[in-house]
């Protein structure tokens, strides 16, 4: 009897054809939906339909040797349109690799004659969905990855049935049950369960010269505290504290984060007359991925590193933003320029839908290791620029030292108490009025109407900084923005645009500090505030020793709940195991045992006589007509009845030899 | 694999998928096991269709009213079996039978099995004498996408009992047959117990049955047929050579008690080394049926029994057994009357077979083939 069923003719399947489709729809709907991508994806989904009632209907024919042929020119044609879609942006897409699979799906589609191509065409929708989940950012996008696994289980549902040769039938209440417990399950694993990271051991960076068609456009809507300027790339080398843009809600890059930092851009070190400006002007040209070994080394006692993939949403000044210090960076564009400051440009402005991603050290920038240096050690090997409080008033210098009075141990107790003092004796806000003419922009802060917004508060703390000694500068940029830990993203806005302040600390380099209120006076990356296992878990592998047991001891007592779900899912294992184990050793039955009784069958077959259910061995052998067989008989019943009976069951070869006598 | 691109992309989306992927993986498995723990087989009759020839149609109305069995079905019949699935409580599935009924193998399977059971049918089509066995069958029941899967045997059984085909052989004019038809045996005095009924004045005393008055608190007495009707031995060849023989020994045999019922008397079914027929079944002719359908069946050690008393005795077999020539004469020198059938397939054809014996009456040779 044939209990293995054949592999499932899922190909004949008209429903298992509906859920390819149908998953390949959902991941078409993404791209559209994250990719912004319209005219390849509606084209696509239009003749994948027509593919698959071609292929559906053609299913038992045999390929034909032109067919294959033309679909092989036409996989080609759709590389070629990849490859034109990567340089040219085709009708404004911003995801090539996704047309490129589209059309593959679509291209196929029309080839669909087994059980191997339909699947085929369902993975490739997967990596479409990948594709889109990339530019994805919100939650939304969980419903489309939840219907795509619909749309999975019920292509698996299809083939399963057509494999048993039943309708496509199922209990609506168990099946609703399975399809929602499986959702609730797999969401609440998603959040609880750590999310490890690892890099692929073959890293494959394929650099197209893409966009390089979009040029000189000067806007500069999302960087307000920087002026135009000539810099290809948009980005600007001065900031005006007399001009203030307005700062609206809405996104201007996504960003991919295993930490909440400061998005760092540009640097200045010069101010004069209410204007910051970068004294060195130096670039050095570099390749489009920049490998640990151009970078400065490491910090010391730092924690690891964390992943950062930006997504640009509006156009933006060929600045690459990152948390500091960087440990590489990779940019999809021809080349890229690194000034002194450590800052990295791009030839052009950054256009939506571009992406760069840079790894990042999670420096170790606690109070406890800054509070070690000695205030002397500070300007000993700096650039004096940084030590220029130039135009600082006395009146300020004088506030600073009363900022500061009682906490000059360390140069960290120094520049905490001055910050913790603008922080607490200065108002925040955006609605503030111009710089009176004539009146030095700091001092109008200080002491006119000590009210102003990040540069008023970064400017006047480093100004007062270098006046005690401490070197500093302006660092601008963007602060995290909204944080999503589960999702370990963030969604910055043009409201995020920032400027804090960076000190020197010789033994740790550049340590960002915020004197805005409402933010961190210490402004290192840390790991999230608020905890969510798939934000914090994701770090842990990237981390060294500490990290882990800081990311963990973070948690407090919902740490147990991974640890312990692994316990229990062991012990349910190891239960199950040793069941089986039981059962086998149960079910297995002793050496000679199934051979006597096999041999003990054959002999009442040549006897032509089966024993009676109610008739022991021995009637049998009572009954048992005089022959040749007799003997035997005798025999195996003596070693029947010893095994039944006395749990000693003859030898097997013993059990062969009475077989051999037979 | 989508984990591992997890770890690899910086794309969470692709956690929370294989988080979905891994949860409908142990939400089947939990579906299996409960799936299974609800589903049980069902096997029955749905249905006969008659051959030509069968009996079924010239049987009279009474005795199909009659019938222990559902429905009788004769061989050479057609039957529609329903094989099934019951379940406890919710609806389940998918579920997959495979097994034997006879000789055919039959898979079924379906993806819902609602709470009023899911049926398929079959039709088995000329069938043969004897049990119909369902044998080996596999339950096979999954998750909805078929990750998991899960078996169970079941354990034989006997779905239905295809009874040998017969006609009347008696040369009997109409009127006869009528007048038979029509002798219902009555309760009288004879030696054969016949039943039992209420104490009437004028019973004489030895007839009281002692046990069946004290469980009645009333006296009972019994009742016996009254003398003359026929109680007819059918001897049967406890190894016929071949199926095909013992198949035509089966049709004889019932045609034989067929005939003897029907005017009234009573069949007793007797081989040698075979389970003799129950001997208050006499008169059914389905439990004649029953035991020829089952025939030869071989008797437990120490339970067969010697040749019953009979008033006549007719041999049907297909081999010189010297135990039925014995139990033959025995009947004839009680005084009753003996002949036999003799089955001889064309190529081994034995002429002096029972020439030697000295019956009185006669020995016909017929063939394997029906009608004869």
């Amino acid at each position: 009897m044939r209990l293995r069923l054949p592999a499932s003719p899922v190909e004949n399947s008209l429903e298992g054809r509906a859920f390819v489709f149908s998953g390949f729809c959902v991941a078409v709907l993404a791209i559209v939906l994250y990719g912004q991508d319209y005219v390849v994806p509606a084209a696509g989904v239009a003749a994948t339909a027509v593919g698959h009632v071609v292929s559906y209907r053609g299913r038992s024919r045999k390929r034909s040797v032109l067919g294959q042929a033309l679909l092989a020119t036409l996989v080609f044609a759709g590389l070629a349109y990849f490859v034109a879609d990567s340089v040219l942006a085709l009708f404004g897409g911003v995801l090539p690799q996704a047309n490129f699979a589209i059309a593959l799906v679509a291209v196929t589609s029309f080839d669909l004659k087994t059980r191997r191509n339909c699947y085929s065409s369902l993975w490739i929708s997967l990596a479409i969905l990948y594709l889109a989940a990339v530019y994805a950012w919100d939650y939304p996008f969980g419903i489309l990855v939840g219907l795509w696994a619909v749309c999975l289980a019920g292509f698996w549902m299809a083939s399963h049935l057509r494999r048993m040769q039943a309708r496509l039938s199922a209990p609506p209440a168990a099946l609703a049950a399975v399809v929602l417990g499986a959702l609730g399950v797999g969401l609440a694993g998603f959040v609880l369960i750590p999310q490890p990271a690892s890099f692929a051991p073959t890293p494959l960076v394929v650099s197209l010269p893409n966009f390089v068609s979009f040029k000189g456009e000067l806007e500069n809507p999302a960087l307000p505290l920087v002026q135009i300027s000539g810099d290809p790339s948009g980005a600007t080398s001065s900031v005006d504290l007399h001009f203030r843009g307005r700062l609206g809600d809405t996104p201007v890059m996504y960003v991919r984060t295993g930490a909440p930092a400061y998005w760092r851009g540009l640097v200045f070190d010069t101010y004069q007359g209410g204007i910051w400006t970068a004294s060195t002007r130096g670039f050095r040209e570099m390749q489009s991925f920049i490998p640990p070994r151009l970078f400065p080394p490491a910090p010391p006692n730092n924690l690891g590193t964390f992943v950062q993939v930006f997504r640009v949403l509006r156009p933006l000044p060929g600045v690459i933003n990152a948390a500091y210090p960087i440990e590489s960076l990779y940019a999809p564009v021809t080349s890229l320029r690194e000034d002194s400051y450590g800052t990295f440009f791009t030839p052009d402005l950054l256009r939506p839908g571009q992406t760069y991603s840079v790894v990042s050290y999670l420096p170790n920038l606690t109070a406890k290791e800054l509070q070690n240096e000695p205030v002397a050690n500070a300007a000993q090997f700096i650039n004096p620029i940084y030590l220029d409080a130039g135009e600082l008033s006395q009146q300020a210098r004088g506030l600073a030292l009363t900022a500061v009075g009682g906490h000059t141990t360390t140069e960290f107790d120094e520049v905490m108490a001055l910050t913790n003092y603008m922080q607490a004796n200065f108002r925040y806000s955006q609605q503030l009025g111009h710089v009176p003419a004539g009146r030095d922009p700091v001092d109008w802060f200080l002491f006119d109407v000590k009210i102003g917004y990040c540069e008023q508060f970064a400017t006047a703390e480093t100004l007062m900084l270098r006046s005690l000694g401490i070197p500093a500068r302006l660092a601008t940029g963007y602060s995290t923005g909204t944080y999503d830990p589960v999702l370990d993203q963030s969604v910055v806005r043009e409201r995020d645009a920032h400027a804090w302040v960076e000190v020197w600390f010789p033994s740790h380099g550049w340590v960002p500090v915020d004197p805005s209120p409402g933010f961190s006076a210490l402004a290192a990356t840390q790991f999230p505030s608020h905890w969510a296992a798939g934000g914090i878990a994701r770090l842990i592998p990237h981390l060294e020793l500490g990290a882990p047991l800081g990311a963990i001891g973070s948690l407090g007592v919902v740490a147990a709940i991974p640890l312990a779900v692994a316990i229990v899912v062991l012990v349910v294992f190891a239960w199950a195991w040793m069941r089986t184990r039981r059962w086998k050793r149960g079910a297995k039955a002793p050496p000679g045992e199934s051979e006597l009784l096999r041999l003990y069958e054959r002999v009442q077959r040549k006897l032509r006589r089966r024993r009676a259910p109610p008739e022991t061995p021995l009637e049998y052998l009572s009954g048992a007509s005089p022959g040749p067989v007799l003997g035997v008989l005798d025999e195996v019943t003596q070693a029947v009845n010893e095994g039944a009976y006395a749990g000693r069951w003859a030898d097997p070869d013993a059990v062969r030899e009475l077989s051999k006598r037979l | 694999m989508v984990e591992y691109y997890g770890t690899t992309s910086e794309v969470p989306w692709l956690f929370l998928l294989a988080s979905w992927i891994a949860a409908l993986c142990l939400a089947s498995f939990v579906y299996t096991l409960w799936n299974r723990a609800g589903l049980r087989l069902h096997l029955s009759v749905h249905g006969t269709s008659a051959a030509p020839g069968s009996p079924v149609g010239d049987l009279p109305e009474y005795l199909l009213r009659n019938s222990p069995l559902p429905e009788p079905i004769f061989e050479g019949d057609g039957v529609v079996m329903e094989v099934g699935l019951d379940t406890t409580g919710a609806p389940r599935g998918p579920a997959r039978l495979i097994g034997f009924i006879g000789s055919e193998q039959i898979s079924a399977a379906t993806g819902l099995v609602p709470r009023s059971g899911w049926r398929h049918t079959v039709e088995l089509q000329g069938l043969r004498r004897g049990p119909v066995g369902a044998r080996a069958w596999i339950l096979e029941s999954s998750d909805l996408a078929g990750l998991f899967r899960s078996r169970r045997a079941n354990p034989d059984a006997e779905v239905a009992l295809v009874l040998p085909r017969f006609a009347s052989l008696a040369r009997r004019p109409q009127a006869r047959d009528l007048e038979a038809s029509v002798a219902a045996p009555r309760a009288g005095s004879g030696t054969e117990m016949f039943g039992v009924r209420e104490y009437r004045p004028g019973d004489s005393l030895r007839r009281i049955h002692w046990r069946s008055s004290a469980r009645h608190g009333e006296l009972i007495v019994r009742e016996y047929e009254p003398p003359g009707v026929q109680t007819l031995g059918i001897f049967c060849d406890p190894e016929p050579p071949g199926s095909a023989v013992a198949d035509q020994v089966a049709r004889l045999a019932a045609s034989e008690a067929w005939d003897c019922i029907r005017n009234g008397g009573r069949v007793m079914l007797w081989g040698p080394g075979l389970t003799p027929s129950e001997r208050g079944d006499g008169r059914s002719l389905w439990a004649a049926l029953e035991w020829l359908a089952r025939y030869p069946t071989r008797a437990a050690a120490g339970q067969d029994a010697d040749p019953p008393r009979v008033t006549e005795a007719v041999a049907v077999t297909g081999s010189a057994q010297p135990e039925v020539v014995e139990a033959l004469e025995m009947v004839r020198r009680r005084g009753g009357m003996v002949r036999a059938w003799v089955v001889e397939p064309g190529a081994r054809r034995a002429p002096h077979l029972f020439t030697d014996l000295d019956l009185d009456g006669p020995v016909q040779h017929v063939g394997t083939d029906w009608p004869l």
